[in-house]
């Protein structure tokens, strides 16, 4: 299906939180006001990498409107991290990065607060900074945790030194492989950092009333929140509350927990309720979620009729100062490197290296976008090697159904294959275009996460529904989505249904909006539990009509007896009927499909990536025009295949896929983090950090390959959130190529780098 | 710290006296204070509301420009954008739309930036800023205006009232060029403005050409009289050399000096194409950036 297809129209859906948020009675965080509420500010490291050599806050303590200051003294001795335990709250004796939190400050307004923070002294004695990806494997670089080997942490991650995380793919007989190849190709690709950049910058409110708190925070992760509070401060879950009002954007950038406990322990020790709000560059600088920088080298061995014969890939991630919830990310980007091609011999190596960076975690896909640019890049480069055109070179050698994939797992009904006939298509690829401009493809992919998830459904007497789920909706409009999976379960329009989002004391367990997983399983549990109450009206119906219940069949709001239209009761009707007796009310879990199987290949540092359920597929191409004399590349035109299984809310899907897009031409051309030479951000900022615009949007183009996966969500449904910002900055990268003769081998490829290509192309030919 | 609405010019004079700032749209002087470039000034008198200064009125000489008219006006004035075109390409690659709507001319030639862009457009033109004061009035060429990044001679009395250009002779074009990453809320990196006369016979009678962004202050490029006489491709590709030479730009985040210099030279050359093809009569829409070079549809 094509959704832009006018022929095929698609259904009108209005998301349940568009008017408050379009007319702006909608709530968010930083709205929240209490009464006696103060003001939290932090005291950021500033430093890199330094040991704290004095740390005084008794002069911030002492000044009038100031409530608390706290510090590591303050806290529990909680080291914490989801796949190493490398932190603490505060710093304690050394900071790491920039924005290492050392104090925080309540007080009775913002600018108090940030007096204090000023206030407060701290002398360091300086330590080697740690800059370089590649040079903080080296034996002799100074380690950015000389205590690594005491953390404790996930027992299957390889740990060494500055290598948070090692993992590796193999495959075959690599070196084997390339012997029998007809040319080797090598590139070497570098990509730089990136961030979320929600629109709304992050915002933390707290209040104890008793030993029990409640906190409304800008999480994407409300469950994760609670978890992170409790094992920080040494609290049950049952006496911390996680509530979200509407979430400006997340990105994955606010995924994880985050600033939770420190207004929770500045509340505490305030006895009044606390607010954090965060400025535009705090919310560059100090959260552990920046897209990782990455760099590579490739090797492919090809035969001259297109084959692949092997793969080796290196490379090594910038972890950052602390292990986030990047832990796994070296297994993943090894999956993105070796890419969806049919490999026999495969190798890759990934490394997650500590710097004194900001510490990178999950952003939109995470290492999938900087992978693929690197991964497709290469890709062109070998096609050209043997004169293929790159297109039918990836017809040639990309998965199929029923293939085996890098990792020996042979897939059930994929859409790959599809999607590289669709999005060329509707590019015109092939077509004479000026020597200015070209067409690039790439094609990508991503997994589905398959993981608990639960949520209720009740229906009250007067017929209308609640459906009081644990997912969070953080813009991708997959909660909205739920209604239409209960509506269509119960035959009721999706209209009669509320949702109840986001309280951890109200509704059961959800992972949150990350892992493009909401639909895929809160949406089962979703179903789930409506399914309960199908049940319910079914017998109740089958009472009224004096008919069997397999014989009732709820559609229109009505409960009818099949193949006698006029036997009906409406199920308002039913609801009444209920609320005197038996309620309607459902739960729901379901049971995730379980993990596919891997032949043949070896794993070490095995987190679970090497095997994907339900993996989703796509191809983008993307027409780019580069001006040569100033290298400045615009995107003209992109068409953007998905097989992201079947779509249930296509204008929800259509505007995950644009958005996306223009992510990525944004990762593209102009979104890339700079370092000085101790490790500090020069770019935190959004008039130095260059989002895309609506005025830079091109017209794209977006087409649904809808086929029968095998262990999808919901109605064969898949994910959508992370799939469309895969292969957006590859394809532009393969059509600069084109029109460079050379690929720009740093991401972003910006218009300087571009044009430095190019001279230095000049410099080649004279 | 105190904070006044002026009524009337002299309500503002008054305030400017007592040592108060003005703030037109505030888009330069509250961003700028939220970014903590400096301080909100303690004492500020609003001249918002000044409607007297919100004019665009044809003279004998020329056109004057009140100080508060806005970037948005500017862009979608029928005298503006035909007659002094390069102008209006200028004030319309300024933010976004709602920065157009607020932001002045007066506040965008007042903040002095080197990265202004009406600041190169009205260095061609020959404008001259009206500066008054309860002490008087005086008039001052914009090229004299700026004496370093976010300086300019005016006196802190001085209110600026208006822009005066004097009209182009017959067979004149203007445009303003800049380099851009995106289409929208972009800060110059570089820009080129260029006012060109042509000949009967085609070649180039008069120009003027001064740069954005790649100097302390918005830099007129000199010896331009050597290329009187050449042909409009000749003398671009000239002043495309000539303005990559005189320019002194910096290195920063945004881009380096050497492809500072050498964009600023593109720029330059676009401009005087640019303007040489209006001077020619012909109409290319506001901004220029959107019809040339890489801004073209395709
Ligand atoms: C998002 C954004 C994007 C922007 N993009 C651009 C851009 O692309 N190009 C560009 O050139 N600028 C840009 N700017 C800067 C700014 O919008 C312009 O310079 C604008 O013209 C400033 O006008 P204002 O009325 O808002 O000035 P204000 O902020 O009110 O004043 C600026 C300075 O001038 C002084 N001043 C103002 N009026 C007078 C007067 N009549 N007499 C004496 N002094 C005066 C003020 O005291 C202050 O020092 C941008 C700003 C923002 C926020």
């Amino acid at each position: 299906m094509t959704i832009t297809d006018p022929s095929r129209p698609a259904p009108r859906f209005v998301r349940a939180d568009g008017p408050d948020k379009v007319t702006g009675s909608g709530r968010y965080t930083a709205d929240l006001t209490l009464t006696g509420m103060l003001a939290a500010k932090f005291k950021y490291a500033d430093a890199t990498h330094a040991r704290i050599v004095t740390l005084d806050v008794s002069a911030a303590k002492a000044m009038p409107g100031v409530f608390a200051v706290l510090t590591q003294d303050d806290v529990p001795d909680v080291k914490f991290g989801p796949f190493v335990q490398d932190r603490t709250l505060f710093a304690r004796d050394v900071v790491r990065f920039e924005g290492e939190i050392i104090a925080a400050v309540a007080a009775v307004d913002a600018a108090t607060a940030q007096r204090a923070v000023d206030a407060i002294v701290v002398e360091y004695e300086a330590l080697p900074v740690v800059n370089d990806i590649e040079g903080a494997l080296s034996a002799d670089s100074p380690l950015v945790h000389t205590e690594w080997a005491g953390y404790g942490g996930v027992d299957v991650l390889v740990r060494d030194r500055n290598d948070a995380s090692f993992a590796s793919i193999a495959k075959g007989d690599v070196d084997e492989g390339m012997a029998a190849a007809d040319h080797v190709v090598r590139s070497r690709y570098v990509a730089d950092g990136c961030h979320a950049v929600p629109i709304e910058p992050r915002a933390v409110v707290a209040q104890w009333e008793g030993n029990k708190v409640t906190i409304w925070t800008s999480t994407q992760v409300p469950f994760d929140a609670r978890a992170g509070v409790c094992e920080t401060l040494e609290l049950p879950n049952s006496r911390v509350r996680i509530i979200v009002p509407h979430l400006g954007g997340g990105f994955g950038g606010k995924c994880g927990f985050h600033y939770e406990a420190h207004v929770a322990a500045l509340a505490r020790a305030a006895k009044r309720p606390v607010r954090l709000v965060f400025s535009r560059r705090e919310e560059f600088v100090a959260p552990d979620r920046r897209r990782e920088g990455i760099v590579y080298d490739f090797e492919t061995g090809v035969k001259a009729d297109g084959t692949i014969t092997a793969r080796r890939v290196w490379l090594a991630l910038d972890n950052g100062a602390y292990t986030a919830d990047a832990g796994f990310f070296s297994q993943l980007a090894a999956m993105h490197a070796l890419g969806p091609y049919r490999i026999p011999n495969a190798l890759a190596e990934a490394h997650l290296v500590y710097t004194n960076h900001q510490p990178s975690g999950s952003v939109r896909a995470p290492t999938a976008p900087q992978t693929c640019w690197a991964l497709e890049s290469h890709t062109d480069e070998v096609a050209a090697a043997i004169g293929m055109d790159p297109v039918a070179f990836r017809k040639l050698n990309a998965v199929d159904s029923g293939a085996e994939g890098p990792s020996g797992q042979t897939y059930g009904e994929i859409g790959v294959q599809q999607c590289i006939d669709a999005a060329t298509a509707a590019a015109g690829y092939g077509q004479v275009l000026p020597d200015d401009e070209a067409i690039g493809v790439a094609i990508g992919w991503w997994p589905s996460f398959s993981v608990p998830s639960g949520a209720y459904v009740k229906i009250d007497g007067d017929g209308s529904g609640q459906i009081i789920t644990g997912a969070q909706e953080c813009g991708t409009g997959a909660v909205m989505t739920l209604r239409q999976l209960a509506a269509d379960e119960l035959g009721m329009p999706a209209e009669r249904f509320e949702l109840v989002y986001q309280d951890t004391s109200v509704a059961p367990y959800d992972m949150g909006a990350t892992g493009s997983q909401t639909l895929f399983n809160n949406g089962r549990a979703v179903v789930a539990a409506a399914g309960q109450i199908a049940e319910q009206l079914r017998n109740l119906a089958a009472e009224q009509l004096e008919a069997s219940p397999a014989d009732i069949v709820l559609a229109d709001g009505m409960a009818s007896v099949a193949g006698s239209p006029d036997r009906g009761i409406s199920i308002d009707e039913l609801a009444g009927i209920a609320a005197g007796g038996e309620l309607l009310i459902g739960h729901g879990s379901g049971i995730p499909p379980g993990a596919p199987a891997t032949v043949g290949s070896s794993c070490v540092g095995d987190l679970g990536m090497s095997a994907w359920v339900a993996p989703q597929f796509s191809c983008h191409a993307v027409r780019v025009k580069v001006d040569r004399d100033t290298g400045v590349a615009r995107v003209l035109h992109v068409s953007a295949a998905h097989d992201s299984g079947t779509i249930i809310n296509p204008i929800g899907a259509q505007g995950q896929v644009e958005g996306a897009v223009l992510m990525g031409i944004g990762q593209a051309l102009t979104e890339g983090t700079t370092y000085d030479d101790q490790g500090r951000q020069r770019n935190a900022a959004l008039l130095e950090y260059k989002l895309q615009t609506c005025a830079d949007a091109p017209p794209i183009d977006v087409h649904f390959i809808q086929i029968n996966t095998p262990d999808a969500g919901p109605r064969g449904a898949k994910g959508l959130a992370e799939a469309p910002n895969v292969a957006t900055a590859a394809a532009i990268a393969n059509a600069i190529a084109k029109i460079l003769g050379t690929p720009v081998r740093q991401l972003p490829m910006t218009a300087e780098r571009v044009w430095e290509q190019l001279q230095g192309d000049q410099g080649a030919r004279s | 710290m105190s904070f006044a609405i002026a009524r009337t010019i002299d309500e503002a004079l008054a305030g400017l006296a007592a040592g108060a700032r003005p703030i037109a749209g505030g888009t330069d002087l509250v961003v700028g204070a939220r970014h903590g470039k400096a301080p909100l000034p303690d004492d500020l008198v609003a001249i918002d509301r000044l409607d007297e200064l919100k004019t665009v009125t044809r003279t004998a000489l020329g056109v004057s420009i009140g100080a508060l008219v806005s970037h948005h006006d500017i862009e979608t004035h029928p005298l503006l954008t035909s007659i002094y075109a390069g102008l209006a390409d200028g004030s319309a690659l300024v933010g976004s739309p709602s920065t157009r709507h607020v932001g002045t001319l007066g506040g965008n030639i007042m903040n002095g930036s080197p990265a202004m862009d009406t600041g190169a457009p009205l260095a061609v033109m020959g404008a001259e800023v009206e500066l008054r004061s309860l002490r008087g009035t005086r008039r001052v060429p914009v090229e004299q205006l700026w004496v370093g990044p976010g300086r300019t001679c005016a006196a802190p009395d001085e209110l600026c009232v208006a822009v005066h250009i004097p009209a182009p002779p017959a067979r004149a074009g203007s445009a303003y060029v800049r380099l851009e990453y995106r289409r929208a809320m972009e800060i110059a990196v570089v820009g080129a403005a260029a006012v060109v006369t042509l000949a009967d016979d085609g070649a180039v009678a008069t120009l003027a050409v001064a740069l954005t962004a790649v100097a302390p202050i918005i830099l007129s490029v000199t010896g331009l009289d050597a290329l009187v006489g050449l042909g409009v491709s000749g003398a671009a590709a000239a002043v495309g050399e000539m303005a990559a030479t005189q320019a002194t730009p910096i290195s920063d985040v945004r881009a380096s000096d050497r492809y500072r210099r050498h964009t600023v030279g593109v720029m330059a050359r676009r401009a005087v194409e640019a303007a040489a093809r209006r001077a020619g009569g012909e109409t290319i829409a506001i901004p220029v950036n959107r019809a040339i070079g890489i801004g073209a549809p395709s």
